[in-house]
Formats: C-alpha cells, structure tokens, sequence
C-alpha cells in the first residue's frame, strides 16, 4: 500500500485541538492510528511518524511535545533503548519509556517476581509474583502503548553475551543491582559505541551517570573491575519505594535527551541525590 | 603539608552532620587516617545502631574519590593544595 495514500488518511482522520491559551493543534486519535495501520497494513508506530512529519501529533504525545518538539518525538519513536534489569530502577524506566513512546524497548533480565520485590518494583503485583520480570513488563508496555516494539530476553547478561543483547540499541539503561554485571554493561557499551545511562539506589539516595565511550565511567566511581566492594550499603539499610522512581525518572530524562539532542546529559559527572536531607550533589568524575 | 577539603555524601554525610571538613595532610595515608581518627569511631556507631554491622576502617567500606577519580585506580599518594577528597556509601542496589 503506498505511503502517499496512508498520508491522505492521516490528514482526513486528523482533527483541530485548541489549547486554552487559544493555540490550535493538528491531533490524531489512537483509534485513528489503529485503524489506518490495520487496514494498510502498517504497524502503528509508522503510521504515528508518518502523521508527526505532517505536523500531525497522536494525542498520546501531545504533552511529550512542547519539551521535545514533533522533531524529537519522531526520533524517540524511531530510536530503540535496552534497559538491563527490569526491577525497581528498570521498572520504572520501563513504564516511562513506553509512555515517553520509544519505538523499541529491549528488556534484559532472568529474574521472577517475589514478595519482597512488591514495596518498590512498579511491575510487581500479587497477582504475579513467581511471574518473570521481562515477561510482566513486556505485556505492561503493550498495555501503555501498542505501538512499541518490545524484545524480551529472559537473560542474566554476561561478559560474553553483552554484546550480542545490546547491539541493537541506541541507548542502554542501568537497571541492574549489582557491580559486576554493570562492569560488563559498561564494557559493551564502550565495544559497541552505545551511551549508557548509570544509576544505583541505596536507602534515602541515589545517583547517576551517563557514560558515552570516551567518558569517565564506572572506575572513577567504583575502582577497577577487580576491586570492585563485594556489596553495598543497600543490602544492609534497604530500598524504601520511591527510591528507584526518584533516580528512574532522571535517566529516562537522560535518555531521552541523548535521543533527541536537547539538553545537557550528565556526562563526566556523578549526580547524588539525597532525598532525606534534601540535597542534590553533582561530582566532577575525571579519568585518571 | 597540603591543605585539601575533605566531603562526605549522602547516607554518610547523614550520619556524620558534616558535610565537609579542612584538613592537613602531606599523602593520602595520613589523610585517611585522620578521617578515620576523627570520623570512623562516630560512622560505625550510627551504622551498627541502624542495624548495619560494618568491619574495618572507613575506606574499607567507603568509595573514595581523590578529585574525581576512585582511589583504586591511584598509584601517587601525595597530595596537592586544593585536592577534594569525597567519600561516601557504596550504593549498588537497582
């Protein structure tokens, strides 16, 4: 089916929203959408980029917009992000990228649900504890927003199969709960010339990094991969709920900024963000 | 001797109520061990009444940056003016 017949049906199916400050946008509707990707044949993420280079915005991201501009929505669309880990912090990120409409999430992780998971990670219900994180979070995107794709590997990442799971992404996310594993994130990352966006939780704080292949990375931080502190403080003080959302949040803003290429992402620096005194600390990380 | 800061972060700047202190040292080892001397004792102390047992001295179970780098990578141990360290809890949690 040709692309300048589905350009019709986009134009005809759209519709004028005024604003209340009395500016007019050109919208679409999610049946819209469905429909005209349905009957072309067309999945709904190209049919949502065909109507925003027409100036057309799904109402889905009317809101996304006014920060990132249809130019912006429409690489994010086009754009694929992995987040390794699908916990507290990768949850969250998670469910925000599917809202944020990034056309491509690839979900890495090999763990189920337990009880103990439910007071932080966004995924976790009763009702699906024993369930795998990958598999839950993979359904709640096509939930939010049918038109993302979603890969799903049912994977511990590894040293050796970093580089085969990440290859495809244009930006990986850290939603991981251990060094090691971060290490060998970090290194494929650097192999395959991927940003990385860091975060750990602990207790009350959090931090976050964002690391492209000629950055200071995880060893300004955390030492060489093998001196790397056996655990942190979290196993012994815990994770309280909003702790993972606090620091997700900031790198789903990370990552959207690298896609888009609006803003400053918070390279070379390590932000610290203490929510129990209420401070924010940003460390200049410098390479030795 | 070199006049360096020395800064606390997060759940360790919490537990200690100082968020940075002057200090006179001519290399990192006499640096930390005053850091240990005036702040290991009191950290400890909080952490073991939060129910957190932790062994050894403060940069046993810290990360710390010499101006923003992880003392790990460091082979040189003197110290300059102005030199920061910063020191706070291993968070590796997700």
């Amino acid at each position: 089916m040709g692309g300048k017949e589905i350009i019709q049906d986009i134009a005809e199916s759209a519709e004028i929203y005024v604003a209340p400050d009395g500016k007019k946008y050109s919208v679409i509707s999610l049946k819209a959408v469905t429909s005209i990707a349905q009957t072309k044949g067309w999945v709904a993420r190209e049919v949502e980029i065909a109507a925003l280079k027409q100036g057309i915005t799904p109402w889905r991201y009317l809101r996304n917009t006014g920060t990132i501009g249809l130019d912006g929505q429409i690489k994010l669309l086009q754009s694929a992000v992995a987040v390794v880990g699908a916990g507290g912090l990768g949850g969250t990120i998670i469910e925000l990228l599917a809202r944020q409409g990034i056309g491509h999430i690839i979900i890495i992780d090999n763990d189920r649900f337990a009880e103990q998971n439910l007071n932080r990670q966004l995924m976790s219900t009763e009702k699906n504890l024993g369930d795998y994180k990958a598999t839950v979070a993979a359904k709640r995107v096509k939930d939010i927003n049918s038109a993302v794709t979603v890969t799903t590997f049912l994977k511990k990442l590894t040293k050796e199969n970093a580089h085969r799971l990440l290859k495809d992404a244009k930006v990986v996310a850290d939603g991981l709960d251990n060094l090691p594993s971060r290490f060998a994130v970090e290194e494929a990352c650097r192999d395959l010339r991927i940003p990385f966006v860091h975060g750990t939780i602990a207790g009350f704080s959090g931090q976050l990094t964002t690391i492209f292949p000629q950055d200071a990375g995880l060893s300004c931080i955390y030492g060489s991969s093998d001196s790397l502190p056996e655990q942190g403080i979290e196993v012994k003080i815990g994770n309280p709920s909003a702790t993972p959302a606090m620091i997700a949040a900031w790198q789903v803003q990370e990552i959207v900024k690298i896609i888009t290429g609006i803003g400053k992402p918070l390279r070379n620096h390590l932000l610290m963000l203490d929510a129990m005194e209420g401070i924010a600390d940003n460390i200049e990380l410098s390479r030795y | 001797m070199a006049s360096i800061a020395v800064k606390f972060y997060s759940l360790w700047r919490q537990y200690l109520g100082v968020d940075s202190v002057p200090l006179q040292a001519d290399n990192l080892d006499e640096a930390l061990a005053e850091v240990e001397e005036r702040f290991g004792p009191r950290l400890r102390e909080q952490l073991r009444a939060d129910g957190a047992q932790v062994d050894g001295k403060i940069q046993d179970y810290s990360l710390i940056l010499l101006n923003g780098t992880s003392l790990r990578n460091l082979k040189q141990t003197s110290l300059k003016e102005g030199d920061t360290l910063q020191i706070f809890p291993p968070a590796t949690g997700g």
